[in-house]
C-alpha cells in the first residue's frame, strides 16, 4: 500500500462467575500471563508525550469525564509502580501489549501490507484469549472474558485506533477538511453495530457504531473526555520535521477481516488523496451531528447535510463514492493490495446501496444484526421491553468474544459466512513473526536475538545495556525502505551485539 | 429489509480476497459458500447467553 499504518486495540476484560474484580489488577496479571518468566519493565516512557498537540501547544493534562476521575483518585492510593501496573511487553512479533487504562491493549507492529496488518491484528486476538486462559487456571473460581468491541452499554467506551504515517508538509487544516466527510460515513461499512444508545434517549435502536455517539467536537487533543473527530496529538514516533502520525480515534474494533482490510485501506488511499490535495469538494454542515445521525438511521437512507453553500441533503454512499472515485483515477493498477480495496470498497457501496443486509459475512454490523433479529423472531423478544433489550445486548456482546470456541462472530467463521482474507496459519505465524520490511521486524528480531542485552525499547528507540555501556539505535529514520533493508539485512547477519552496532553506525545514512 | 433465513441464499454477490492475494489458488477459507447456515447451532449458542451479561458488563473508560 505503500505506507506505514497499524491498529491499536483495547480489549474488554470480565470475569463470569464472580460479582466485582478489580479491573486494574486483572488487566495487568492478564498482560503478565504472556510472560513464562517474571516482568521486566523495558518500555521507554521518556519518548511519549500525548499532550503535545499538533497544532503548535502542549495541554497541561488530558482531559477525564466524571466516573474517571473518581477511579484515577482511588488508583492513585496504589501501592504499584506506573511501570508495574502498565506493564509494558514488546512481543516478538514487534507488538506492543499491556495495561492501557485498564484495557490490556495490544497495538500491532507498523505494516505496509494491508493483509499484513490483519494477520497481526488477529494474532493479538489470539495472544490475548491465551492469556485469559491462563489466568483463568490462576483464578480460584471465574472465566476471564475478552471482548474486541468499545463499549459497557452504560457509557463507558474504548477504543480501536488506526496510525497512518503521513506527510508532515501536509497543512493539518487539509486534513480536518479532506478527512472528515470520509471518517464520518464511513461507518456504514466500518462499524462493528450496537444494540442501544448510551446517551440521551437511550432508544431501543440497533446503531452502525459502537463508538460515534461519544463524539463531541471536530478536533482535540483528548481521547477520553470530549472525545474528537480528528485527534490532533502530535507523537509521529517518526522524524518529526518529516512525519505525523495520523491517529484515528472514532473507528470500531472490527471482527471482520475483509472489513479491516477495506477500512485501513480506504482511508490509507485517502490519506494519500489529502497529500496531494487532490480532495473532492464536499464538506457536511456539521460533522458531530452527522456521525450520530447515520449511526442511528433505521431507515439506512445515511443522509447527510451538506455546507450552508449547497445546503442539499446527499446519502452517505454517495460521499464515499466521491472518494472512490478519486482515489481510482489517482491509484488504480498501483499495486495488488490497492487494486484489492478499489474493488472492495466498489463492491461494498453497490451492496450496501442495494440491500445493506446482503453484506452478511463482510460487514460486523450487518453480520451481528442478522443474528441478533434471528434470535429476536425464535425467543420473540421486543426491542422496547428492558429485559429483552439487555438480553439482545448481550448477544451484542458475545458477537465480540475473542474465546474461538464461545464466541459468536467465530461460530459464523466456523460456520464458513465470514469472508476470510487470511488463513489460521497465516494467524499463528503473525504471533511470533514480526511484518516484513519495517522497523517492527527489526525491533522483534532484536529482542530475539539480543534480548538479553536489551534496555529499553519505545517504537522509535532501543537501547542496550553491555558491561555497564549502554548504547541506543535511533529509529525515527526507519521508515524508509532503504534504510529499513539495510539495518534489517544487518542484524540477520550478525551474531555479536558489538558487530552488530558497529555496522549500524556505519551504515547508509539516509537523508 | 430481509431477514428471514432463506434470505441467506439470495445472497450471492459477496466480496472476495483478490486474485493475487493472500489466499489466491489455495484451498483456504477466504471463499465462503452461500449455503445456509446452521441456524440450530447459532439459536442453540445464542439461548445459552446469559441474558444479564450485558448488565454485568462494566469497563471504565478507555481511550
Amino acid at each position: 500500500m505503500n505506507r506505514l499504518f497499524g491498529l491499536e486495540t483495547e480489549y474488554g476484560i470480565t470475569i463470569d462467575g464472580v460479582d466485582r474484580i478489580d479491573v486494574v489488577e486483572e488487566s495487568m496479571q492478564l498482560i503478565r500471563c504472556y510472560l513464562r518468566g517474571e516482568f521486566t519493565p523495558l518500555w521507554d516512557y521518556q519518548l511519549e508525550n500525548p499532550r503535545k498537540d499538533v497544532r503548535g501547544f502542549e495541554v497541561k493534562s488530558l482531559l477525564n469525564d466524571t466516573d474517571e476521575k473518581v477511579h484515577l483518585q482511588k488508583d492513585r492510593q496504589r501501592k504499584v509502580p506506573l511501570e508495574e501496573l502498565k506493564s509494558d511487553l514488546i512481543i516478538r512479533n514487534g507488538a506492543r501489549f499491556y495495561n492501557d487504562h485498564t484495557h490490556p491493549e495490544y497495538a500491532t507492529g507498523e505494516c505496509l501490507s494491508l493483509f499484513e496488518l490483519v494477520a497481526q491484528d488477529r494474532a493479538g486476538e489470539r495472544i490475548v484469549d491465551i492469556c485469559a486462559r491462563r489466568r483463568s487456571e490462576m483464578l480460584s473460581r471465574g472465566v476471564v472474558r475478552i471482548y474486541k468491541n468499545n463499549t459497557d452499554f452504560e457509557g463507558h467506551s474504548y477504543g480501536c485506533h488506526e496510525n497512518y504515517l503521513m506527510d508532515r508538509a501536509t497543512p493539518f487544516d487539509r486534513i480536518v477538511k479532506g478527512l472528515l466527510p470520509f471518517l464520518v460515513t464511513r461507518q456504514i461499512y466500518a462499524g462493528a453495530g450496537k444494540m442501544g444508545v448510551e446517551r440521551g434517549d437511550r432508544a431501543s435502536i440497533y446503531q452502525l457504531s459502537q463508538r460515534s455517539e461519544f463524539f463531541e467536537v471536530i478536533a482535540s487533543v483528548d481521547t477520553m473526555h470530549k472525545r474528537p473527530l480528528i485527534n490532533t496529538r502530535d507523537e509521529p514516533h517518526a522524524d518529526a520535521g518529516r512525519y505525523r502520525r495520523l491517529h484515528v480515534i472514532l473507528g470500531d474494533a472490527n471482527m471482520s477481516e475483509y472489513v479491516t482490510a477495506l477500512k485501513v485501506g480506504a482511508t490509507a488511499l485517502v490519506v494519500a488523496l489529502v497529500e496531494r490535495d487532490d480532495l473532492p469538494d464536499v464538506v457536511l454542515k456539521d460533522p458531530v451531528a452527522a456521525l450520530k445521525d447515520v449511526s442511528r438511521d433505521q431507515s439506512y437512507q445515511w443522509l447527510v447535510e451538506l455546507d450552508r453553500k449547497t445546503g442539499r441533503l446527499v446519502p452517505a454512499v454517495e460521499v464515499q463514492r466521491m472518494y472512490l472515485s478519486l482515489a481510482k483515477e489517482r491509484f488504480g493498477g498501483r499495486d495488488v493490495e490497492t487494486d484489492w480495496v478499489l474493488n472492495a470498497w466498489d463492491e461494498m457501496l453497490d451492496g450496501l446501496e442495494r440491500d445493506p443486509m446482503a453484506m452478511v459475512g463482510a460487514c460486523d454490523w450487518v453480520s451481528k444484526k442478522w443474528l441478533l433479529d434471528c434470535f429476536r423472531d425464535a425467543e420473540g423478544l421486543s426491542w422496547d421491553n428492558q429485559d429483552d433489550l439487555a438480553w439482545l445486548q448481550s448477544q451484542d456482546l458475545e458477537y465480540h468474544n475473542v474465546d474461538r470456541e464461545a464466541g459468536l462472530y467465530f461460530l459464523l467463521e466456523a460456520q464458513g459466512k465470514m469472508v476470510r482474507l487470511i488463513d489460521d496459519e497465516r494467524i499463528e505465524e503473525a504471533m511470533s513473526v514480526p511484518p516484513a520490511d519495517t522497523r517492527a521486524w527489526f525491533r522483534g528480531r532484536c529482542l530475539e536475538k539480543f534480548g538479553h542485552d536489551v534496555k529499553s525499547v519505545n517504537w522509535d528507540r532501543i537501547v542496550f545495556s553491555r558491561n555497564g555501556e549502554l548504547r541506543s539505535v535511533d529509529m525515527k529514520d526507519l521508515v524508509d525502505g532503504e534504510k529499513v533493508a539495510y539495518y534489517n539485512r544487518t542484524l540477520e547477519r550478525s551474531n555479536e551485539l558489538e558487530e552488530f552496532l558497529n555496522a549500524l553506525e556505519g551504515g547508509p545514512q539516509v537523508a | 429489509m430481509k431477514r428471514d433465513m432463506a434470505s441467506f441464499e439470495r445472497r450471492t454477490r459477496r466480496p472476495e480476497a483478490p486474485d493475487g492475494g493472500p489466499n489466491d489458488g489455495d484451498d483456504g477459507p477466504s471463499r465462503p459458500d452461500v449455503d445456509r447456515p446452521d441456524t440450530r447451532d447459532l439459536l442453540r449458542r445464542m439461548r445459552r447467553v446469559d441474558p444479564n451479561q450485558a448488565r454485568r458488563y462494566r469497563q471504565r473508560t478507555g481511550e
